[in-house]
């Protein structure tokens, strides 16, 4: 079995790392590189909390094998804050109680900040098209809705 | 997931030489299918050739005589953001914007849906609507597949192990043209129940003069409703043309029954649907 040298650029670090080509992003995040705000649910690419962007998109790090985002730009929930604040996506998600178990809130908030860059005052709608990858199973989703439109007004 | 060896080919010409010397290898697209089937080991590859490496995959052009030529990198949310595909094949959008969530939407990419053969896909329907054909390459050449024969069985396609698929084609439609996909799911954006495209095109009298018919989650493959143009063309549409190509459609079908619906179900809808999908084209047409 032969490792391959990669090099992945996370939150704005370069992180050079040996690989087997089967590791997924998921695995490298959370084993290798210690990067746990990113969970593991179903592992099938159906629940989202695996969600990371990638190139600003929110994609399946359960889905991707770490040698094929060489180069890319990925950002996991830990990439958020800035100097010790929280963003405020993450602020809206505390303030409207938008999180009971948390373990889905990493995914959600990463697809939210998709959707508000790319749509900074999305309709009622909008945001639950933007959010339907991922799944709560608290079923919080009212309190997430309503956190999103607060983060868009800000 | 089992051993792979990694493989970033140079271009297509390095591809279709390490696929022919290697016949258990398997290429990447956007992994959004293949990555579930090698973790569960459905598939045991000796080595995986990544695509995204080799540059002029992900391309969408149009010109008058050819129609819309797609890259198979293409990812669905390329597809339905494209500005030509809304213009010239407005269907192709409508079924991206109906395929699973945005996450997998920005992962896999049409190529892979394709080739990944599931039979309720909802790109196929909307690509034999079209009469779309597909360039399939490998190192013995090229060949031009017309889509509804680029289905087998069930994950099975006529691409032999070291084919790949290269580009779809899609020709000009007619200026009066409308069309559809409509897709019964059993929540928004799952897997297709059953999934039916049309396209109807009119000339100035209102006369049909292009009909196409594609069905998702009917067969073990994408099926083309073939009778409906001996059924449509040359005819002003009546209801009763409608119901012919709806009768046909269920004639044809031969669903199974599974999880999300039964056979005599999927045999029912599939009739209702085609005659939605033609009378919503026929209206889409004659708006035009």
């Amino acid at each position: 079995m032969r490792k391959q040298e990669i090099q992945l650029e996370i939150n704005g670090n370069t992180y050079s790392i040996s690989v087997l080509p089967q590791r997924t992003l998921l695995e490298v995040l959370r084993e290798d590189l210690g990067l746990i705000g990113t969970k593991e649910g179903c592992s099938e690419g159906e629940c989202g909390v695996c969600t990371v962007l990638l190139d600003g998109f929110p994609v399946r790090s359960c889905l991707l094998l770490a040698v094929d985002v060489r180069g890319r730009k990925i950002t996991t929930i830990e990439g958020l804050s800035k100097n010790g604040e929280l963003h405020p996506i993450q602020n809206a998600f505390i303030e409207h109680g938008a999180i009971q178990c948390g373990f889905c809130t990493p995914g959600m908030i990463l697809s939210a900040k998709a959707l508000l860059d790319e749509n900074p005052s999305p309709t009622e709608e909008e945001i639950r098209i933007g959010l339907s990858g991922n799944l709560c199973r608290c079923t919080g989703y009212v309190k997430i809705f309503k956190a999103v439109q607060a983060a868009a007004l800000r | 997931m089992r051993y792979f060896e990694y493989v970033e080919p140079k271009d297509l010409n390095d591809t279709c030489q390490f696929l022919s010397r290697n016949e258990g290898a398997k290429v990447l697209a956007g992994g959004a299918s293949l990555v579930v089937l090698l973790k569960n080991n459905l598939v045991s590859p000796s080595h995986l050739v990544n695509l995204k490496t080799i540059s002029g995959l992900d391309t969408i052009r149009w010109d008058d005589r050819e129609g819309l030529r797609i890259g198979p990198l293409n990812r669905h949310r390329d597809i339905l953001s494209s500005p030509l595909v809304q213009k010239y094949c407005s269907i192709l959008a409508e079924a991206a914007s109906k395929i699973a969530t945005p996450p997998i939407r920005n992962m896999g990419t049409i190529g892979g849906n394709l080739c990944h053969a599931e039979p309720s896909a909802d790109f196929p329907p909307a690509l034999i609507a079209l009469g779309a054909k597909l360039k399939l390459i490998s190192s013995k050449g090229e060949r031009i597949v017309p889509i509804e024969e680029f289905f087998v069985d069930f994950y099975e396609t006529v691409l032999s192990e070291s084919e790949i698929l290269v580009e779809i084609k899609i020709p000009p439609l007619p200026p009066r043209s409308g069309g559809t996909y409509i897709k019964l799911d059993k929540v928004t954006n799952s897997i297709a129940i059953v999934g039916v495209a049309s396209i109807i095109s009119l000339d100035e009298k209102g006369i049909c003069t292009f009909a196409g018919v594609g069905l998702g989650g009917v067969g073990s493959t994408p099926l083309k409703v073939e009778k409906a143009k001996e059924i449509l063309l040359g005819k002003k549409i009546e209801e009763n043309h409608i119901d012919q190509v709806a009768k046909e459609a269920q004639f044809i079908s031969n669903p199974i029954t599974n999880v999300y619906a039964s056979a005599e179900y999927r045999k029912e809808m599939v009739y209702v649907l085609t005659q939605r999908a033609l009378k919503e084209s026929l209206k889409r047409a004659l708006k035009r």
